[in-house]
This record gives structure tokens, sequence and C-alpha cells, in this order.
């Protein structure tokens, strides 16, 4: 079962090989979801991963929505200023963030954080047969080590994306109504009346979500069939930033024109 | 060399066949492992002994051949068949394979956690009487990154004999071990053998060692078994094959160098010239 | 000294934020913010045209927030729009004249309803109706009129319900 996973025999064009990677990733997709009802009884170990994946993602998240916030309100007022519009800034960031900036830049920053941690992760569990002394102690290895990892990322970013979300308010407040001098009222007001609960935050929401569950399979995945030597591991992990910066794009592209 | 049938056998190998990248590394290997014995498994380096436990516990599975442990023909079985099967055996890993998340404690406590409901003062119990008895209970509490390779490989044993299993696997328990934890690790094979009735089957070069605990061994080559007996028959050495390889020898009919071509050919020299 | 103990607390910790700052983005950014908690007395009003105002938008006197629009309905009588505004039971002193104007904030801002104060001893109370209203600008009116030459915009957009559709 995992043999056939770990070793891809080659192909034939680049075109035939990338075909087959993402066949082999929809399979290991079907093979984590089937394994979820067995990897309920690691519950502790889903909570240790959410810890990992999540919490320890905090700060760069948090710092990173404070001057995302702080850099939009600047651009934003600069722009509204043109049209006299600048009682709109609050509307305007908030929107930026809850239905695009908030859900992408997570996801980026989530990639490039907690995806390449799982993918060396796993890969050096397979290099240095943890996997194979899991599946002698009879625990399977997808429902212990891939399932929970790949459920903490999708718990995770969501509400990673949130308080990406809130920090960038944060910031924005500070600096167009402290620095920039936007009445107070007026930044919350605007904004109060013109942001939806559904059509913004939730589907922001989903989105982030969205983004949770390819960034999660493509890093658990990269891990699970990288190579077990030292050099397969490191390009499993470029790999992951690559391919899950590329599908978050591409997948935003496509929720946004068909969801929002 | 004839294989005569042993009357209670916990393993029972058949006419085991196996291709790997089109090499045959087994080519109708029959053995017998008798139920609560010390079996060990000798051969030169690279003949398979490791693949052959991958074998027993259904982490490989053969081209043709039949393997039973406790009755179950084990290439057939399913997942579930399977795991219940691991479950009770214990497996030494030849690079210990500690989970590098968890401390010595947890990687000990780890098969009892994922099997058995135990109340946690039972289970520090266990974990600690096992730890004793490899000589670690005062390092419970350090990472594998933290131990030396002796250290996690008695970790590893510890964690192999956690279940009380009915079978144990030991993959080169004596690599690394300074002589004191070696003979420690030598009564212990005796030990679980001994007052539990625990089969085991070792797998190891040092034939000194080998001689204190097995009541059985096996010789592979070349892809069979090619002597079997107790330890002071082989070392009488009356075939060819104990001979070479308890002498040391590296011209015989066990083959010192992996296949190759021609060494002269390989080193660019002309056949005359060399 | 129990390592897995401090885990699953972190997890439940950052579980909690997330959800906490969710929590805050949804009630307190979002036009959720906009309901009032609050008791409140409904109070019927009448309009041409309502513009693009819709359910919730705020309902203000003198710029401060007493209520907001709870539905907006084609009245099949008059065939006007019919407005119920739900205003807070606290103000229940806003005299029973008073008048009703669609406004917008700001350029770019959304439309909301003004309530400017009569001079009437009655009060607004739960099933009134308010009979002085004027609609939303429209923009497109405006121009239209201005290019004719026809009456100064303040006067064509002041008709009141009377006034209605007697044009159309
Ligand atoms: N995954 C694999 N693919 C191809 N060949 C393999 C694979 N694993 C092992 N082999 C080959 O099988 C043979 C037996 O390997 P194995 O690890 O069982 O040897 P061993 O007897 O345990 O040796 P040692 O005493 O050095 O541990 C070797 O020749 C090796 O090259
Ligand atoms: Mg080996």
């Amino acid at each position: 079962m995992s043999a056939d996973m770990k070793t891809r025999a080659p192909r034939g064009g680049m075109l035939v090989d990338g075909l087959a990677q993402v066949g082999d990733c929809g399979l290991f997709l079907l093979n984590m979801l089937g394994a979820i009802p067995r990897s309920l009884r690691h519950l502790r170990e889903i909570s240790r991963q959410i810890w990992f994946v999540g919490a320890m993602s905090l700060v760069i998240i948090m710092i990173s929505g404070l001057f995302v916030g702080m850099v939009l309100a600047l651009q934003l007022y600069y722009t509204l200023s043109i049209f006299g519009g600048t009682a709109a800034l609050g509307t305007v960031v908030a929107l930026s963030l809850y239905r695009e900036l908030g859900p992408v830049i997570t996801a980026l920053l989530f990639a490039g954080r907690a995806g390449t941690a799982m993918t060396a992760e796993i890969g050096l569990m397979r290099a240095t047969d943890q996997l194979a002394a899991m599946e002698m102690m009879a625990v399977d290895p997808i429902a212990f080590v891939a399932t929970p990892r790949f459920l903490a990322g999708v718990i995770a970013m969501p509400l990673l994306a949130n308080v990406f979300s809130l920090l960038g308010l944060l910031g924005a407040h500070l600096v167009g109504v402290t620095w920039l001098g936007v009445d107070n009222g007026t930044f919350w007001s605007n904004m109060t009346s013109n942001v939806d609960v559904w059509k913004d935050i939730v589907n922001g929401t989903w989105k982030a979500l969205a983004f949770g569950v390819v960034v999660s399979l493509i890093a658990v995945f990269q891990g699970y069939t990288a190579p077990p030597t030292s050099e397969g591991v490191a390009y499993a992990t470029t790999r992951t930033v690559v391919f899950a910066s590329i599908v978050v794009l591409a997948l935003d592209f496509v929720m946004t024109a068909f969801l929002m | 060399m004839p294989i005569e049938a042993v009357a209670d056998a916990l393993v029972e190998v058949r006419d085991l066949t196996t291709l790997l990248s089109g090499k045959a590394v087994f080519d109708g290997l029959s053995l017998d492992i008798p139920r609560g014995k010390v079996t060990a498994v000798m051969g030169p380096s690279g003949t398979g002994k490791t693949t052959l436990l991958k074998h027993i516990t259904g982490q490989m599975r053969p081209d043709r051949g039949t393997l039973r442990v406790d009755g179950q023909n084990v290439p057939t079985l399913g997942r579930e068949a399977l795991y219940a099967l691991r479950e009770r055996i214990g497996y030494l890993f030849q690079n210990s394979a500690l989970l590098t998340d968890y401390d010595v404690f947890e990687n000990v406590a780890f098969p009892l956690r994922q099997h058995a409901r135990l109340p946690e003062v039972l289970l520090r119990n266990i974990v600690l009487t096992k730890l004793q008895a490899v000589g670690l209970r005062g390092a419970a509490r350090l990472m594998p990154s933290e131990l030396s390779g002796g250290m996690a490989r008695r970790v590893a044993l510890a964690r192999a004999i956690v279940f009380d299993p009915m079978l144990i696997l030991y993959d080169e328990p004596f690599v690394g071990l300074d002589p004191i934890a070696l003979n420690q690790v030598l009564k212990l094979i005796r030990t679980l053998n001994r007052t539990l009735g625990i089969t085991s089957i070792l797998v190891a070069h040092e034939f000194a060692a080998v001689r204190q605990v097995a009541d059985l061994v096996h010789l592979i080559a070349n892809g069979r078994c090619v002597a079997s007996g107790t330890p002071e028959q082989l070392a009488r050495g009356e075939s060819d094959w104990t001979r070479q390889f308890f002498g040391g020898e590296a011209d015989g009919p066990v083959p010192f160098q992996y296949p190759a071509g021609d060494y002269a050919t390989a080193l660019g020299f002309t056949g005359a010239a060399a | 000294m129990n390592p897995r103990r401090s885990f699953a607390a972190g997890t439940g910790l950052f579980i909690l934020l997330g959800f906490a700052a969710l929590a805050y983005l949804a009630t307190q950014t979002s036009s959720v913010a906009n309901f009032s908690s609050g008791p409140t007395y409904d109070v019927v009003a009448q309009f041409d045209n309502v513009g693009s105002l819709k359910d919730r938008a705020p309902v203000k006197v003198a710029g401060v927030r007493v209520g907001s629009v709870k539905s907006i309905q084609l009245d099949n009588q008059s065939m006007e729009a019919k407005v119920t505004l739900a205003i807070d039971t606290r103000y229940n002193d806003i005299p029973d004249d008073s008048f009703a104007k669609i406004m917008t904030s700001g350029l770019l801002g959304d439309q909301f309803v003004a309530l400017s104060p009569g001079g009437s001893p009655d009060v607004l109370k739960n099933g009134s109706r308010i009979i002085n209203t004027q609609s939303a600008m429209q923009l497109e009116d405006l121009i239209g009129k201005f290019l004719v030459g026809g009456s100064s915009p303040a006067k064509a957009s002041s008709a009141g319900a009377a006034g209605g559709k007697s044009g159309g």
C-alpha cells in the first residue's frame, strides 16, 4: 500500500509525468479521507499537529497581517483621496482583506512556514524508517502521520486567515485613523454598512478552507512520496512551496470568478 | 541442503522467491523457525536477512512461495489481519527507527498507547520496567537525538518487547553495543525466551554472541538456506559454506563480491596486460 | 510537568483565538453590527422611489442612528414603495409629523433614511404612518431635468406622498 506510493516509476514525457503526479495525489487524498475515521482515534495527535501547524504560525501571520493592513491603508487612502472618497477607506480595506488578501497571503505564508515543515518532517520519517516502524507496530502511518497533519492544516488555515484579516484591519485603522486622520466613526460605520457577513466574511473563510486543503494535501503528499534521501527531501520541500503557491493563486481566481 | 521439517514451527517458509530490481534475492528459500526457541539467521551482508524479516512481517511480498506465521499465510493477508498479526510481533529495526517527535519514554509507550487502553500508572510501570531491563530507565525523558547509537538501539529493543509479543525479530541487535550492554542484551534475549517463551529470530553477524543464545542457526547465502543446525554443529564447519563463512575467507562458495563484471576490465586493463 | 497537557491547552487557545477573530470580524465589522438588539417599534413610510435603499439600512435622526429599515415592499394600490422602519423603543419621542427622506452618506456611500422631526405634540407609535416623505435623489433624473431646463431640481423632487405618481 505504501510501497507503490513511495516509488514512482519514471514515465514518458513531462506532461504525462505531471498528470500521473496529479493522479497519485488524488489517490493519496482519497486514502487520507478514508483514514479519517481511524485517525479520529488519534485526537491527541491531531491536536498536537494543530499546535505545530497553526499556533506556531501565529506570529508570522500576525506580523504580516499588521504590515499588510498598514500598507493597504496608505495606498488606498492615496487612491481614494483622488476621488474624495476617503470615507470608504474602512470598507475598501476590509473587503480587500476578507475577500482576497487574508486567505491568499495567509495560504502563501502557511505553505512556506507550515507546509515545508510538514514535507520535511514526513520525508525524514520515511528516510529514517519511522514510517516502517509504525507499520510494524500495527499503526497505519496514513492514519497516524498523514491524515492528522492534513486535518490540522485544514482546520488551522481559516482560523489563521481570520487572525490575519483582523490584524490587517487593526493596522489599517492605525494608519488610516490615527495617522492619516480619517474620522473614526466614518471608518467603522462605512465599513459596517457595506461588509456583508455571508458574501464577504463567510465566503472568504470558505476560500481559506479550500486553500488549507490544497496546501496541506500538497505538503503531506510531497513528504510522503519524497525519495528517502537528503536530496529527495530537499527537492520535495521546494516543490511544496512552488506547487502550493501556484495552485493557491490559480484556485483563487477560479473561486473568485465562480463563487463570489 | 535438506530441511528436516520441525514439528512445531511458528514460522514456516517454503520456496520463497523474490526479485528486487531484477535480482533474485531469494531463490526458493525454505526454512522453519521453531516455536519457543531462539533462532539465529546468519549470512553474508546483502543476502537478504533484513528482507526476510520484512517478508515475515508482511512489509514486503514475495513473488512466489508461502510464508506461514502461526498458521497464517502472510503474503495473502488483508490489512486488518496483517495489522492484527503485527500486534503480536516485536521488531527491532536495524537502524533503531525511533520516533524523533517523542522522548524515550513515549517511544517505548507508543505501542501500548496505540493498542491498549491502560491506566496511566500501569502504563508507566510497564514502560519503566522495560527501560530498566535495557538499563535506560534514567534516560526516559531524553529525546532520540540526545542518544548515542547504542542507547537508541536499546530503546528500540525496549519498544519491541513492550507488548510481550509471541515473536520478536531482532535485526542486528548487537551492533554498536559496548561489552557490558551487549551482555545485558544477550541476557535479556535469553530471559525473554526462557521465562516468557517468546520465540525469537535473531539476525546477527557476531557468532560469539549468537552462540550464547541461539538454539538453532540458519545460514543463508545466494537466496537459499545453505546450512542449519545448532551453533556447535555449524562451528565444526562440516560444509564448505560454514567453513568459509565462519572462517571469514573471501573465496569459497559464498561470493564476497557483489555480482560484477571482470575486475581487470573495469579498471581499464586489457586482458593481456593484467 | 506534562507535555501532552500543554499541547492540548495551547491548541485549544489557538482555536479559541481563531474563532474569536472570526466572531469579531463577523459581528463588529459587518452589517451585523447594525442590528439593533433591543426592542423596536415599527413605523411605515411610503416613497415614490427608494433608489438603492436596502434592508437593514440605518434610520437616523440628526445623524444619530435610531433604527433600521426592516422591509421594503411594493404597495399594490398606490404602486409606491412601502418601507417599514424598525425604531428603537428608546427613541419614543419622535413627532408623528416628522419628515422621512432617503439620503446618501457621502458620494460613494450607501443610502439611509433620515428623519427630520416635526412639531406635532403626538409621537410615532407602533404601526404609525409617516406622511411626509421624500424619495431618493436619482442622479439621472436630476441630469435629465437640468438638460430639459424645466423646474428646478429641488422642486421636482420635493413631491411628497400626495404628488406621487401623477407624472407617470
Ligand atoms: N528496495 C530494494 N530495491 C532493490 N533491491 C533491494 C531493496 N532492498 C534490498 N535490496 C537488495 O536486496 C539484497 C538484500 O538486502 P538486505 O537488506 O536484506 O540484506 P541483509 O542481509 O540484511 O544485509 P546486511 O547484513 O548488510 O544488513 C541486497 O542485495 C540489496 O541490494
Ligand atoms: Mg540487514
